[in-house]
Parts: structure tokens; sequence; C-alpha cells
């Protein structure tokens, strides 16, 4: 019994000191955290530039502190400027990161936006790999700088933003390379492949790159044809489907989102219905002036006090007061102003004809995608009886009636024959558009499809 | 019953006794730490409320002269020339916002009236308005922080280029 | 001071050892003596004993993150991240909790397996066994209920699957699904019901079944071993009651207890052998536990998304095998074996009276039972690792020595 007793005190001992041991490692672990460092950095920093006794003072009683930015709007909270202790500060530009200084945040001031809804990556986390997300089970890491522009498109229009030009790129060969043919964005488009409305957030650029070069590396079984772009065009591509992330832009943000542009501007002129009374390229109404060069006649100060009060500019004027806010003034103005600059005449619907307007649907839908941008067809389709390829429109006159055009849209066609039944089925097919293609735009597409025959030809089917 | 027992048979040993000693001590470590380290996770190191420092926004927008109600915050910014300061709203009598009079303030719930220096100069109030530390931010705007008062003729002067 | 909290002082006496025990609120669970067969480490193992202190641990460490964490799908994923980055010891505490998690329900299996294999089940330790089984499924709930508080993809798909396993259940399989749930998806509903679950409902009827369990170990004779005909069930007619003792109370408990005063060479007092050992065992799961949640972090995986799983989605670990099981049929392998199994266990004390065997370990005249529960566990073990490390996307078969195929990325 003695034995038993006093092997216990060694034990005892022992485990004690271990167990105290344990206890005091966890504690040190967690009290030297990686962020102290930086803020240790910092204060010391501070300390040396102070000019005056006061300010010494305040750099020596700075806490050492986590912090962080609470943006419930945003649902966020970021914790980068625990160790991005000088963004705000201009006198720190140039200092190595952590310290460095964060130019160009005027439009976007730290308490409102905080950090991560433009530069992505962790913002909870306080340790440096963790909070740039490069870190297993974090799907959002931080994004390249060559890709910035991305987050923009968040809330702005792309094509709006005059400090965001490659985004605008983006979206221009979006519309153009046909993607709606077979993938949806914002509701609009095919549904071969899938939905890009927050590609965004589930794809990394890497991925995106690699996508548009050879589809079938990075999905398998995919009937995407491999896409021909210039590097710049790649890069601007995979940039704009980085800005689709599905992020809202809620309350306070939605106020504030729209930039007065050129773009935004011709928007309003199309939706308030402008061209009733004024008239561009000679079309349009004639109750008010034309306005093809008002950009050389009329100062902007001038416009925009016509657009909030038209009388207090043109005593005696029939143009109703809109109620116009200063933001959309501001953009009717630079639209006015640019006119001249911009193809308007041939981008406004009610300017064109239907073959031009059926243009404007055939991209618009990213008919191109499939059919060829100049609708010679020639995107591989394997196994289509159609000579594997997806067929080209410049002959559908011969063999469809209009009627039967109209049907072929609106219903689609899921079965296409195969050329050899033992194969695996034809993976490309024309999608039902009849939801979203209609009416005036069908008929116009419709005409311009049949428009695509060369005059003179007569092949006949 | 103990361990190493010498001569004496209620006695121990010095090696037993240091066993015991060093056994206890870490025993009580452990436990102590322990719960100091339960305490030290009680106290939260963030905190999910609005902060108390605030950006009033650039001094310019601050007319000469100027005592300007931010809702927001029930504080009055207060310019004069080139001196900016920021007195709380917050009626030191039972909370209410107070309100801005001809010459100083007025607490529409009792009726204190205080004035341009914001002590008390009739009602309930039991002692005069705060006065909240303005200075400028990196970024050139007017910081206030709320947690730290103080005293009336205690004021941010900027260059007069402002 | 001290003698008016603690009573006794450090017990010099025979009396004031038997004293230490019976006048403390928190030691008079113990016996005043002990047999010296029933603390011997290489018997009991002290298997159920740590698996107490787990659930100390657990208690504990789950108090302390319930200042922290909120049972809301919007905000449960961020409060993880907020231990592991802003609360001091944050991530401490809940590795210890995690780890401890997993440890409790690893030491409650393997206390089930020593006291079956001691044959610690038999008369008069029956309804003691069923208590334990209970104690098992409560531990397994308690687990379970926990794994989805996190919210991550981990948590999410685990539970999903778990769930589904138990909406196999002939008749009430469904309707239990869709009380555990709160609906037919696992939501905020459901992230609800498991919280409360998880901090209120099962750890109040564990402990209370804690109390039951070992009050049932004093009063059944303490743990079994091997002869214990020194202890002598009789029961003692009331007439024939002996007149002279001041204690009659203790008298009228009839019933199975150490006959004090009949092998007086073979006890010892509790004070200090039990209690000194119990402290030492204490610290040595201590040390596991901080050990391990030092050095290893509990995992969090991405927040979860109901649309996308991993593929495969997995149970936690000790549902694997039946897992496994369900993947050849859900009828057979998710209801039926598992059901004979529980029911069996529970009824095992009833199956097997002969009083055989008793406190030895694998005892040769119990070379049947015996037989068929190892074959029984070792099943249930292949199943478990062939679940974890033998299936891989669609529940497909993969050998975990070779490298995955290119996965093109998760969705």
């Amino acid at each position: 019994m003695n034995n038993s007793v006093r092997n216990f005190y060694g034990w005892f001992t022992f485990l004690g000191l271990v167990v105290g041991g344990l206890v005091i490692l966890g504690y040190y672990r967690d009290e030297y955290r990686e962020w102290k460092q930086y803020q240790h950095r910092f204060i010391q920093e501070e300390i040396r530039r102070a000019a005056t006794p006061q300010q010494k003072v305040l750099a020596e009683t700075t806490p050492v502190e986590v912090r962080q930015i609470l943006l419930p709007e945003l649902n966020r909270v970021d914790r980068c400027t625990t160790c991005h202790l000088a963004v705000e500060d201009p006198s720190y530009g140039g200092y190595p990161q952590p310290l460095a200084y964060h130019p160009l945040h005027e439009q976007h001031p730290f308490e409102k936006f905080g950090c991560t809804i433009c530069h992505r990556g962790q913002g909870r986390a306080t340790t440096t790999a963790d909070a740039h997300g490069s870190v297993p089970h974090w799907d959002q890491p931080m994004l390249p700088m060559k890709y910035i522009q991305a987050s923009c498109g968040q809330c702005h229009e792309a094509a709006d933003n005059p400090a965001a030009p490659e985004l605008a790129r983006g979206q221009q060969v979006f519309e153009t390379s046909g993607c709606r043919g077979c993938h949806k964005l914002n509701a609009v488009g095919g549904n071969i492949g899938p939905e890009l409305d927050k590609v965004g957030t589930r794809r990394s650029p890497e991925w995106l790159k690699q996508h548009f070069l050879t589809p079938s590396a990075v999905t398998a079984n995919s009937a995407m044809p491999p896409q021909k772009f210039s590097d710049a065009d790649l890069d601007a591509i995979v940039l704009f489907m980085l800005s689709q992330t599905g992020e809202s832009a809620p309350g306070y943000y939605a106020s504030m989102k729209v930039i007065p542009s050129a773009g935004q501007g011709q928007r309003l002129f199309l939706q308030k219905g402008c061209i009733g009374c004024h008239s561009i390229a000679g079309q349009g109404g004639k109750v008010g002036p034309a306005l093809d060069d008002v950009g050389l006649r009329r100062a902007p100060d001038w416009m925009m006090q016509h657009f909030r009060d038209p009388q207090s500019v043109t005593p005696g004027t029939v143009m109703p007061r809109f109620g116009f806010t200063e933001t959309e003034a501001r953009a009717l103005t630079e639209f006015l102003l640019h006119l001249k600059e911009r193809n308007v005449a041939e981008s406004l619907p009610s300017l064109m004809n239907p073959v031009e307007r059926g243009h404007e649907v055939y991209r618009k839908y990213g008919c191109a995608g499939c059919h060829g941008p100049d609708a010679k067809g020639g995107v591989p389709n394997p196994n289509a009886k159609t000579a594997e390829q997806v067929p080209g429109l410049i002959y559908v006159a011969d063999g469809y009636t209009k009627a039967e055009l109209n049907t072929r849209i609106v219903k689609g066609q899921r079965e296409i024959p195969a050329l050899d039944p033992k194969r695996a089925p034809p993976p490309l097919y024309m999608p039902a558009w009849g939801a979203v293609i209609k009416d005036a735009e069908l008929n116009d597409l419709v005409a311009y499809l049949v428009s695509l025959k060369p005059k003179g030809e007569d092949v006949g089917f | 019953m103990n361990p190493s027992a010498s001569n004496d048979p209620n006695g121990i040993s010095r090696r037993g006794f240091l066993q015991l000693a060093l056994g206890w001590a870490a025993g009580t470590l452990a436990i102590v730490a322990s719960a100091a380290g339960a305490v030290r996770f009680l106290v939260p190191n963030v905190l999910f409320e609005p902060s108390l420092i605030f950006k009033a926004g650039k001094p310019e927008d601050f007319p000469d002269g100027s005592v300007t109600f931010l809702e927001s915050e029930r504080v009055f910014l207060v310019r004069q020339g080139n001196t900016y300061r920021c007195l709380s709203a917050i009626c030191t009598h039972l909370g209410c916002t107070v309100n801005r009079a001809e010459k100083g303030y007025h607490c529409p719930c009792h009726g204190s009236v205080f004035d341009e220096q914001g002590s008390v100069k009739s009602g309930p109030a039991p002692r005069g308005l705060a006065w909240f530390q303005v200075t400028l931010s990196k970024d050139n705007r007017l910081l206030v922080d709320k947690s730290r008062t103080v005293a009336a003729d205690q004021y941010l002067v900027l260059p007069t280029k402002v | 001071m001290g003698r008016s909290i603690f009573r006794v002082g450090l017990p010099q006496s025979n009396l004031e050892r038997s004293q230490a025990m019976t006048s403390s609120f928190l030691l008079h669970i113990q016996p005043a003596k002990v047999h010296k067969h029933s603390i011997k480490a290489g018997y009991s193992l002290g298997l159920g004993l740590i698996s107490l202190y787990l659930f100390f641990i657990l208690i504990g460490t789950g108090v302390l993150l319930m200042f922290y964490y909120v049972p809301s799908t919007e905000r449960a994923y961020n409060e993880m991240k907020d231990l592991q980055f802003v609360v001091s010891a944050g991530l401490l505490i809940r590795n210890m909790h995690r780890w401890a998690a997993h440890l409790m329900v690893l030491f409650v299996m393997l206390h089930l397996c020593r006291v079956f294999y001691t044959g610690a089940y038999k008369r008069p330790r029956e309804f003691n066994w069923i208590i334990g089984v209970g104690l098992f499924l409560l531990t397994l709930g308690l687990s379970f209920t926990g794994y989805l508080l996190p919210w991550d993809q981990l948590a999410f798909w685990a539970i999903t699957v778990g769930t589904n396993i138990a909406g196999y259940a002939p008749i009430i399989g469904p309707k239990v699904k869709y009380l555990l749930l709160g609906g037919n998806v696992v939501g905020q509903e459901a992230l609800t019901r498991f919280y409360a679950l998880h901090v209120i409902v099962l750890p109040t009827l564990a402990l209370m079944m804690v109390a039951v369990h070992l009050w049932r170990v004093r009063k059944d004779g303490g743990l079994s071993r091997p002869d214990e005909s020194g202890d002598v069930i009789e029961q003692i007619p009331l007439g024939q009651l002996p007149t002279n003792k001041s204690y009659g109370l203790m008298e009228l408990a009839r019933g199975t207890t150490p006959q004090v005063g009949k092998n007086p060479e073979d006890e010892v007092f509790s004070w200090p052998h039990l209690v000194f050992r119990e402290i030492l065992l204490f610290l040595l799961v201590a040390v596991v536990v901080l050990f391990l949640a030092i050095f290893w972090n509990a995992p969090l995986e991405e927040y979860a998304n109901p649309i996308y799983p991993p593929n495969p989605a997995k149970a936690p670990w000790y549902f694997l095998g039946l897992q496994e099981l369900v993947s050849y049929s859900a009828f057979w392998g998710g209801v039926v074996i598992p059901g004979l199994l529980v029911t069996a266990l529970v009824l095992l004390p009833y199956l097997d009276r002969k009083r055989v065997g008793v406190g030895r370990w694998f005892a040769r005249e119990r070379v049947m039972a015996n037989s068929i529960f190892t074959i029984c566990l070792l099943a249930a073990i292949v199943f478990t690792i062939i679940g974890t490390y033998f299936r891989g996307p669609s529940w497909s078969w993969v050998e975990p020595w070779q490298q995955p195929p290119a996965v093109t990325e998760g969705h």
C-alpha cells in the first residue's frame, strides 16, 4: 500500500507539470499572434516620425488590438486593417506591405466599403495566409491585381465605368462572341451550358482562362468549342466573368452605384422617350430641336439646369419637368456632350430597319456562339448529321418559310439527328427561345435571317 | 502511509516533501491557469457595435460659425474660424437629444437649458454637455472620438489655408 | 475556516478516511472502501472514468463556447471563424471540445467492450448494462447533434446523410426525421433543434443517467470481480433483523452491497487509493486532450452550401460503418442489421444469464459469447474502415494508397 501511494506522488507531480506546461504552451501560442508584430512595427514607425510631443504620446499609447470594419449591409467584417494600418495615410505611400498606403479610395471610403468587397480574400481572418485566402476550404482567395477591375462590375454597369476599361472590354467580348447562345446571364440566354450569374465566385481566374482555351480540359464532356481570343481579349473576358458574383448592392450602395456616364445617359434617353420630341440623324420628333450637335452649342452647366427646370433656361418651352435626380441629369448631359462620338444613330432601335434590328437581336441573344458571328456556322457538334457542325444560316430562306423559322426559334430542337446512332448523341442543340425572344424581336430576327441569302442566288433545297 | 518515511513514522523525507510540494504547485498552477484562461476567453477582443470613433466629414464641409447637428451620431459639430469642436447632444438629465437654440441648446423633454459652452444654465440637468475630442485623420477628415471627453476650451485648430 | 467548508481535514485516521467519502457531497457516491481488485488498472482500464472525464471536459468547454456561438444559419459559421481568429484561446477551446467529443465516442465504445469481455453485465448488473447502452446512444446523439453546429460543408452534408439513413427505418423513420429536422430539409429549424438537443436536452439526460449508472455500480456491489462469493446475496427477513445496531435505516436497504467486515483483507480505503488514482487518471486525460488540441486543429470547411455536396458526402466516422452497410441495402443495411444489433445489445443480460466467467477478461467459459461479440465488433470496425478510406466519389471503391484521379473543380 505504501508503494502505490508513493508512486502516486511522483506521477502526480509529473502529470501536473505536463498539464501546466501544456496550458502555458497553449497560452503562448494564443498570445503571440502574427498581427501583433506588424502593429509593433507600425507603432515604432509612428514614434520615429512623431514631430511633436503630443504626436509621440499619441503614437506610444496606440492600443495593440484587432481592428475591424463592420459592414452589416454587405454581410461582412473586414479585419485587414489589423495589419494594413496605414491604408488611409498618404505619407506611407511606397512603404513595404503591410504598412503601405492605399491610393484611390476617395470614392469608396473604407468605413463604408471595407476591403474584401473588391479584393476578396477572407476578411474575418487575422493571419496572412488565411486573410489572403489561398488556404483550403476558402473559395474566394484575393483577386490578382490584374483582375481587380472585375470587382467594379459587381455594382456598376460594366460599360459605364471610365475607371474600368478592361471590364467594359470584357463585356464587349462577351456580347460579340455569342456566349449567351448557350449560357444564361441575368436570365437571358440559352440553357446548353450552365448559368453564369455567380461564376465569379465559383471559378478561379486560372480555371476560367483554361476553360476558354480548352474547355474539355477542365470540364469533362464539354460541348463548348475552344475560343480563339487574343491575349488581351482573353484577360478581359476572364475579368468580366470574375465580375459575375451575384453580390447585390443594398440600401446605401444602391443609391450610390449609378455612374453618370454617357452609356447610362443613353439608356435614360431611350427609357424616357426623348426621341418623341427631339431628333438624332434626322430620325425622331420635330417638336424640339435636333440634338446632333447640342454638345457644341450648349455648355454642360446649361444642360444640367435645363434638365432640372427647362422653364428656367428656355422660358415658354413645352418640355416638361421630368424630375431627374442629379445623377440622372449628369448622365444625360454626358450622353449629349458625346453624341457626335458615339454611333448612337446606329444603336437606337427606333432608327433601324427590321433587318438591322434583327441583327441586333442575333447579337444580343448570342446566336453567334453556335451559328457563328456571321451566321456561317462552323462550330463543331460531334456526331451531328449536319456535317458534325452547327449549321450555318445563310440559306435558311430557301429551306424554311417565315412561319417555320418562327416556330423553330420559339420551340427549339432538342433532338439533333445523329450521324451514327451507336455514338453519343450530339451535345449541342437548339434551345427553345420562345420565353425570351418574342413579338417584335422575333419578327425582326426572322427578317434578318431571311435577308442573309446573297442576292441573286437561288440554290433551292 | 507517507512516501519515503524516515525514522519518524509520521514524518516525511525531504525528497518526499519536495515531490509533494511540486506536485501541489503544478496542480494548482494548472487549475489557476485554466481558470484564468477561461476568464480571458470570455473577455471580448472585438466589439460588433458601431464604433465610438467616426469621421464627421471634411473641414470644408462645415461653414465658418456653423453648428451642425449630426443625427446618426447625436453630436453637434461646431466651427468657429479655424477651430473645430464637437458637443454631445445627449442631455445629461435623462438622455434625450437636445435641440439647437438661438444661442446655446435646449432640451425638449424637461426643459434643461445649456449655454454655448455646454454648461447648464437652468433646468434639471446635473452637469454640462460633454465635449468630445476632435482630431484630423490621415486622410484629412475630422475625426471625432466619443470615448474621449475634453474640456470646453480644447479644440482642433487647423492651419488658416483651410 | 477550512473545516467549515471541508468538514474533514486531510485524513489521518481510518475513521477520517471513511468520512472523507461519506461526508462529502462530491465524493459520497464513492464507497468508503473498495475491493482491491476494482482498482487494478489492468482490469477496468479506467475506461468508464475516462468517458466521464471527457464528458466533464466537454461540458466545461461547451459552456464556454456557448458564450460566442449563435445557432443561426447566417451567423454560426462566422462565429466559428471568429473563435479561430479573434477570441483568446478560442481555437484551443474549440479544438478541446472537438477532440474530447471524438475521444468520448471512442472510449464509451471501448468501455462497452470491456464490460462485455469481463461479463460484467450479468446478475445483478443487468439493468446497469441497459443504462450503459442508453448512455452509449446518448453519446452518439450528442456527438451527432454537435456535428451540425459549425454549419460548414462537412457538418451540413454529414447530417444530411445521417438523417437520411434514419429516415430509412420503416414507418417511424420518416416521422423521426421530420421531427429531428423540424421539416424536410436541413435548414435553420434543424440547426435550432440540434442546438437545443445538444446543449440542454441530451446533456441533462446524460447527466441523470450517469448519476444512476454510478449509483447502480455502488448498489450492485462495486465493479465486477472474479470471486464475489464473499458478497452473498441474502434476503434478510424483516423479523430477523438484529436489534443491537444503531443505524437501523441502513439495514432496511436490502440488496447486494459489500458486506462490511466479511473480507477485510481484500478491501482498501477509497481515500487515498481510489481517489488518488482517479485524480491521476484525470490528469492523464487532460494531458491527452490538451496535447491534441494544441497541435491539431478541428476541421472547418467552406460555408454550408445546400446545392453543392462534396463527393462523396460522408457521415461522421462512427456512422461510416452504417453508411457502408446502407450502400448495399437501405433496408437490410440501414434498418434491420443495426436494429438487430442494438436490440441484441439491450437484451444481452437477459439472454446470457449464466453467471460464469464474471470478473475476468476473456474467460474460457464464455468463449461462445466472446466470439460472437468479437466477430460483430470486427465487422463493425472493418465496415468503418472501408467507409473511411476505401470509398471515394460516388461511393466507388478506391484504394487510398493510390493517387486520386485529377478532379476538375468540385462543383
